[in-house]
């Protein structure tokens, strides 16, 4: 018996195994910076791995059949795919940093997540092959490579750009005789109207923690100025004392009571919440642009019956009422792989506007971030005016829990979820995440 | 079949030579039928010991898995878990999981399985036993998944059914809500964790002597005072096992909790092995998760020993 209980405790494996590693291995990453040369002699040999964020099944086709076009354009050279969904890659990811196995080629955030990679010399400065002056960096959104920028170079490549909307039923807003609200307050009536017609207002699940996180960061980007902001986010000048944290946190309490299911959307998932917007039985769901698809893919809800608008903005709103959350989302370049030239290559051929097309067009709906690499005639009209509004705003607020260090990240998820359920006040969320940023300094 | 040890010794270049040879030999002989045993025991050590010393170095650290810059710094993450709230919440919801576990899954278990196994039809035995066992059939994960629309609020099975009977007062987000999470978390691991501990408890009641209930019988003993004075004193050792088994599963829980509510809301459902993986995977500290692995490690080794020292002192022999 007393072997079994030593035995049972090994069920920790993985975490001791990954922490083993990650204390006694040290030299399978680059120590130093290593930059990209944009006049290196690419080896069409070899493997080159990809860890992607499109594991959903309606996303996973994407880079298959990127892969198998380069592969049969290069026949030396196999691409080995890792697949991971929203949730799971960020586990993957770190459980792969931890035990120096990042592929040659790896999924991203922009803001703190990608930064560690770049603190960590894990990530290939690019500046020299994608910078506003070179061929590649002309084919791609200037603003959206950007947002890769870490101590003035740059380390990301992007994929496609996101940003958050209200996704809305026409029919259900009809019916109640509801139109597009233009303010917080307008929003608030229209949900009590559309509860008296015998909907929900606003599907909402919060399982995750995360979907509160977003509501939140757009009220902050309304309430608390950009520069604020961008102090808060780093964690050595972080205090968070702007009065317009809790002014959000009271609206955002207001908004779920009187327009979801309130405290019970703790229990509830993304996808359920997903699910019951498109089955018909809420009228508003707040979602990424990259979902407009998934939202009318095989529910009730027709694309022409599908409507969309950005979170309304509150009266006296002291931050920037013209920016939206939202962030593109990429790629980098493992520092430690074998064949980087390869690898840059290979992401050259999936920015391509020819990809960027087929990406931005259904059953995929993820807007490029290449040049010309949408067509409006093969895309959801949704996603096509999704795009100009990106386009029109003036500032991109980051998502909180990448923008953040891991531990404040962790204070808002909980301390959201706690608000929702009735359990701590926004004063009380707010000296959670004052907690947690003095002790991430 | 017999081993010829002395033949391989023999075989590996030694010679015996002049008396005290057939000693060497032998001496060769009982090392060389023990390198299986060496192999097998280096094996264990690197694949089990070492991990857990390793973990305790590990947990003396603190890392940035990103940079991979170690510093010493003692005992200050085991400082922090007596200051980490979270960690006497996980520690208090561990509790709860092997408090109800033992009631449901070691007592109740213990009861149904004496009565399926009173049942003189061998056709019905066979049938409950079944019955009981098929949850345990199910993975843990897909279990999760199923409970998780059982409990979803108003539309799931639960709450719906409570409406049915009248008691729509009752129903509630289960999951959702700080209060009652981690106790449908639990009550969804008894309805899969009841009929595996049935089987093991009918097993241990089939060994007992028929002889011993007849003669109870003949003394005018009735169904409970044969329980009580036949039963549970010769199915100890399988009691013993059993607690030990499902307070050291409730330490380890950790699939069900991710898959229901990852710790949530607000971290009312965290238990050690989800606050364990929270630290080292989400919020990059693996020198903190590895110490919150250490005080798991600490409670279950602990609880082993005691319950293994006590059902020692009660053991009964036939």
């Amino acid at each position: 018996m007393k072997s079994n209980t030593f035995l049972s405790t090994t069920s920790l494996a993985s975490f001791v195994a990954a922490g083993l590693i990650a204390g006694g291995a040290s030299a399978a990453w680059a120590k130093d910076p290593v930059v990209a040369d944009p006049d290196a002699k690419v080896e069409y040999s070899g493997t080159v791995s990809i860890l992607t964020k499109f594991g959903l099944q309606q996303l996973s086709p994407f880079f298959v059949n990127v892969a198998k076009e380069y592969e049969k354009l290069h026949p030396g050279v196999k691409v080995e795919l890792i697949q991971e969904s929203d949730d799971s890659v960020k586990g993957k990811t770190k459980a792969l940093v931890a035990s120096n196995s990042l592929p040659d080629i790896y999924f991203t955030w922009t803001g703190s997540w990608g930064e560690n990679f770049v603190r960590g010399n894990r990530a290939v400065d690019l500046t020299e092959v994608i910078g506003p002056n070179t061929a590649w960096g002309k084919e791609l959104a200037t603003a959206a490579v950007s947002a890769f920028q870490y101590n003035g170079k740059l380390f990301g490549i992007p994929l496609y750009l996101d940003a958050k909307f209200m996704g809305y039923s026409k029919p259900l807003f009809e019916k109640a005789g509801v139109s597009e609200p233009k303010s917080f307050d307008e929003l608030l009536s229209a949900c009590a109207t559309l509860r008296k017609s015998g909907v929900t207002p606003i599907s909402f699940g919060n399982k995750e923690g995360w979907p509160a996180v977003h509501y939140a960061g757009q009220l902050l980007a309304y309430n608390v100025p950009q520069a604020t902001l961008e102090k808060d986010f780093k964690p050595a000048t972080a205090d968070y004392t702007d009065p317009g944290y809790i002014v959000s946190l009271t609206q955002f309490k207001q908004l779920i009571d009187e327009c979801s299911d309130g405290a019970g959307t703790n229990g509830s998932s993304y996808a359920s919440a997903l699910q019951q917007f498109s089955n018909a039985k809420s009228a508003m769901y707040y979602q990424e642009i990259i979902e407009f698809d998934q939202s009318t893919a095989d529910g009730a809800l027709k694309r022409e019956d599908f409507g969309y608008f950005k979170l309304p903005a509150p009266k006296d709103a002291k931050g920037d009422v013209k920016s939206i959350e939202g962030a593109p989302e990429g790629y980098m370049i493992n520092a430690a792989s074998k064949n980087i030239p390869l690898a840059i290559d290979f992401m050259k051929f999936a920015t391509s506007a020819e990809n960027g097309k087929i990406l931005s067009a259904p059953p995929y709906g993820q807007p490029s971030a290449t040049v010309g690499g949408y067509s409006a005639d093969t895309m959801n009209p949704a996603v096509v005016g999704g795009l100009k509004i990106i386009a029109d705003s003036s500032y991109l607020m980051p998502w909180l829990d990448t923008a953040n260090p891991p531990r404040v990240a962790a204070a808002w998820l909980s301390g959201l979820q706690a608000l929702i359920g009735g359990s701590q006040t926004p004063e009380q969320v707010m000296e959670q995440v004052k907690k947690a940023a003095a002790s991430s300094k | 079949m017999k081993q010829d040890y002395k033949g391989e010794a023999a075989k590996a270049g030694f010679t015996l030579r002049g008396k005290a040879d057939p000693d060497h030999a032998g001496m060769l002989a009982t090392l060389l039928s023990l390198r299986w045993v060496f192999i097998a025991f280096v094996l264990i050590l690197w694949f089990v010991y070492y991990p857990i010393i390793d973990n305790f170095v590990v947990s003396t650290k603190s890392q940035d898995i990103f940079t991979g810059e170690t510093a010493f710094i003692g005992l200050d993450n085991y400082r922090r878990l007596q200051d980490d709230p979270i960690v006497w919440t996980a520690m208090l919801n561990n509790t709860l999981y092997a408090v109800i576990s033992i009631i449901f899954q070691v007592f109740g278990a213990f009861v149904l399985a004496a009565i399926i196994e009173g049942l003189d039809n061998e056709k019905w035995r066979r049938f409950w036993r079944a019955v009981y066992f098929i949850p345990s059939a199910i993975s843990i994960t897909v279990t999760g998944l199923l409970f998780y629309f059982i409990y979803q609020p108003d539309i799931g099975l639960l709450d719906s059914a409570l409406t049915q009977i009248g008691l729509e007062n009752w129903s509630r987000a289960w999951l959702g809500e700080e209060q009652t999470a981690i106790y449908a978390i639990i009550a969804m691991s008894q309805w899969q964790g009841f009929g595996y501990s049935t089987l093991l408890f009918g097993i241990a009641i089939q060994k007992i002597p028929r002889e011993l209930y007849d003669a109870a019988i003949m003394d005018g003993a009735g169904t409970w005072r044969r329980l009580w004075s036949i039963t549970m004193p010769l199915t100890r050792e399988m009691t013993a096992l059993m607690v030990i088994v499902t307070i050291t599963g409730a330490f380890q829980v950790f699939n069900e909790v991710m898959v229901m509510t990852a710790g949530g809301p607000n971290n009312s459902s965290q238990v050690l092995g989800t606050w364990l993986y929270q630290q080292g995977f989400i919020e990059n500290d693996f020198g903190y998760g590895a110490a919150v692995a250490s005080l798991i490690f600490v409670i279950t080794l602990l609880t082993g020993f005691g319950q293994l020292w006590y059902t020692k002192r009660r053991r009964v022999h036939l």
